[in-house]
């Protein structure tokens, strides 16, 4: 594995480290998204997140190895009041809501808001539209929320968790977007070199990308 | 849930080894990195300690060996440090906590909370995030699978209904969800479940709960500075990586160490939290940290400590409760009340302070 990582490491030259945060109403599938990405698992009933869960996961891009540090929050309305200790100093968030339920379209907007006014101010935030399986159930028109992450300059992908739809792919289009040059710009260590710190229990590595 | 719980019980037929079911005592799945080999070298000897305990529990703390109530003396502090027996917990903790006290001078309130109808938006709304979680607590537990515990959903529900009912201004919060469910394996009776949370939440701990979770913010701050006073140099670090420990540690003020620690170590928690009260949080956070103190020393980084934390469930020191328990108040003594006190109030008004700063500035924009 070291040697592996060793020789990715000077193939792909580059190593950046973001730190990421999920933001949105509880049981929109914040969690679900997160073990879709890093352990390619879901489970059926997903306990709810108390506080927030921490996970890692490495993604490989062209000519950069990104590893992201994702911070996975309580979506219930009080923990609100904990939410900036996990923002803070992120390079990017994705915000949730579910398609079967406006009011988690609405919640996903102030959350939005939020991230602008109080977070980074180069944060690359994307919307999720998750539990895009429940086509059957959709209460949120793809437009509508198409049309205000537009306006919004966030990135935008209606995602399922359940089927894996565009959930690699939403980190990924994150992944490119981030500034890699800087690497982040509140980080005291921007750029580690892998081959010194430990991989991590949940991570699979470098290139899991599926 | 007696009824249901038909598995092999790790604790009564525990003397023969070598057969750990991979379900545990609790009705919890044992996860795949559940060391099987150690825990079994604990228990055959954690099972010789019960069953001291038990033995001195019949002579000295109960009446004439009757499992009715306990005699108040001075003793009962130090027996429920040492471990009440599984079978007299949930006596013991209605007793020591002031929960059977509670419930004989309002008989009929918890039925009355449960028939009451507010129909309020306030009532509906903490239904709705209720039910929310009912399937999303415990799914792996036998007693809250989601095809089979009907009956104890339906116990889970009527109770944090009942809470939010019994406290408006607190309503549900998640987290709760965790403490009744567990309430309900160890005591098994819906109404009694209903007493124990009401006097966790209402005089116990602090108002970790309520809306704003001021009380829980405050707390994690005080937690830094108790560690800075006995830990410097594991603040330093944490100081200098950034890292408050509201990062590391709010779940394991929220939840009073469920799914943090080893399920037989969190009831020796909660037998010392029920008689003492909440320092022994205090002490449980301080002794954890400070086992990582290596670890936190030479570390690469924030994610190095937050993961170093993330396994204690199955940390072997964890595990060994018996030992953990004694050797955690010998390590965090002294920790005086009224210090923790102090530093609360303090806290609280810092927090409370912070926060109408932040709606001041949001008013002028
Ligand atoms: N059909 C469907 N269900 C999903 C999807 N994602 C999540 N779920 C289900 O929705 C429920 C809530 O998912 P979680 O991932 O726990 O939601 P969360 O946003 O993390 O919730 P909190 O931790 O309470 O904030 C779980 O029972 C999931 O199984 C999805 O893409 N499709
Ligand atoms: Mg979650």
């Amino acid at each position: 594995m070291a040697a592996q990582r060793a020789t990715n490491n000077a193939a792909q030259g580059k190593i950046c480290q973001f730190k990421l945060v999920l933001l949105g109403e509880s049981a929109v599938g914040k969690s679900s998204l997160v073990l879709r990405f890093v352990k390619g698992q879901f489970h059926e009933y997903q306990e709810s997140t108390i506080g927030a869960a921490f996970l890692t996961q490495t993604v490989c891009l062209q000519d950069t190895t990104v590893k992201f540090e994702i911070w996975d929050t309580a979506g219930q309305e009080r923990y609100h009041s904990l939410a900036p200790m996990y923002y803070r100093g992120a390079q990017a968030a994705i915000v949730v809501y579910d398609i079967t339920n406006q009011d988690t379209f609405a919640r996903a907007k102030t959350w939005v808001r939020e991230l602008q006014r109080q977070a980074s101010p180069n944060i690359v935030i994307a919307l999720a539209g998750n539990k895009a399986d429940l086509a059957n159930k959709r209460m949120v028109d793809h437009e509508e929320a198409a049309a205000y992450s537009e306006e919004n300059g966030l990135l935008f992908m209606e995602t399922s968790a359940k089927t894996a739809m565009h959930v690699n792919e939403i980190f990924l289009a994150i992944a490119e977007k981030l500034p890699k040059n800087e690497g982040g710009t509140n980080r005291p260590r921007p750029e580690v070199d892998i081959t010194q710190s430990n991989p991590p229990g949940g991570s699979k590595g470098c290139c899991s990308s599926h | 849930m007696a009824g249901t719980s038909k598995t092999s019980n790790g604790r009564t037929t525990g003397a023969t080894i070598g057969t750990l079911s991979k379900i545990d005592a609790y009705g919890f799945k044992r996860g795949e990195d559940f060391d099987y080999k150690s825990y079994e070298n604990f228990e055959s000897e954690y099972l010789a300690v019960l069953a001291r305990r038990m033995k001195r529990w019949n002579e000295k703390v109960l009446d004439n060996g009757q499992a009715k109530s306990v005699k108040h003396r001075r003793m009962v502090k130090r027996f429920c440090r040492k471990g009440i027996p599984e079978r007299h917990r949930p006596m013991v903790w209605m007793d020591v906590s002031g929960a059977r006290k509670k419930m004989q001078k309002e008989p009929e309130k918890y039925q009355k909370l449960l028939s009451s109808d507010p129909d309020t938006l306030e009532d509906r709304l903490v239904q709705d995030a209720i039910n929310t979680d009912l399937d999303r607590t415990f799914p792996d537990n036998i007693h809250f699978q989601v095809a089979t515990a009907e009956n104890q959903k339906k116990q889970l529900n009527n109770i944090l209904i009942a809470y939010g009912r019994h406290r408006p201004e607190i309503g549900y919060c998640q987290g709760m969800n965790y403490i009744t469910a567990l309430l309900l394996i160890v005591v098994k009776d819906e109404e009694k479940c209903f007493w124990l949370l009401s006097v966790l939440i209402d005089t116990i701990l602090p108002q970790y709960y309520s809306k704003m979770m001021t009380a829980l913010r405050a707390e994690l701050n005080v937690l830094t500075e108790i560690v800075g006073t006995k830990y410097p140099n594991i603040q330093r670090v944490m100081d200098s990586e950034g890292i408050p420990w509201m990062l590391v540690a709010s779940k394991w003020f929220i939840c009073l160490y469920i799914d943090i620690l080893p399920i037989e170590t969190v009831l020796r928690i909660w037998d010392c939290l029920f008689y003492e009260g909440s320092k022994v949080l205090f002490r449980v956070a301080l002794f954890l940290i400070k086992d990582k103190e290596t670890v936190i020393k030479e570390c690469n980084g924030m994610p190095d400590i937050i993961e170093s934390f993330k396994n204690l469930k199955t940390d072997d020191r964890a595990l060994e409760c018996h030992q953990f328990i004694h050797d955690c108040f010998i390590e965090t003594n002294p920790l005086p009340k009224a210090e923790i006190k102090k530093l609360r109030t303090k806290h609280v008004a810092l927090v409370e302070e912070e926060d109408r700063k932040l709606a001041a500035k949001r008013e002028a924009r």
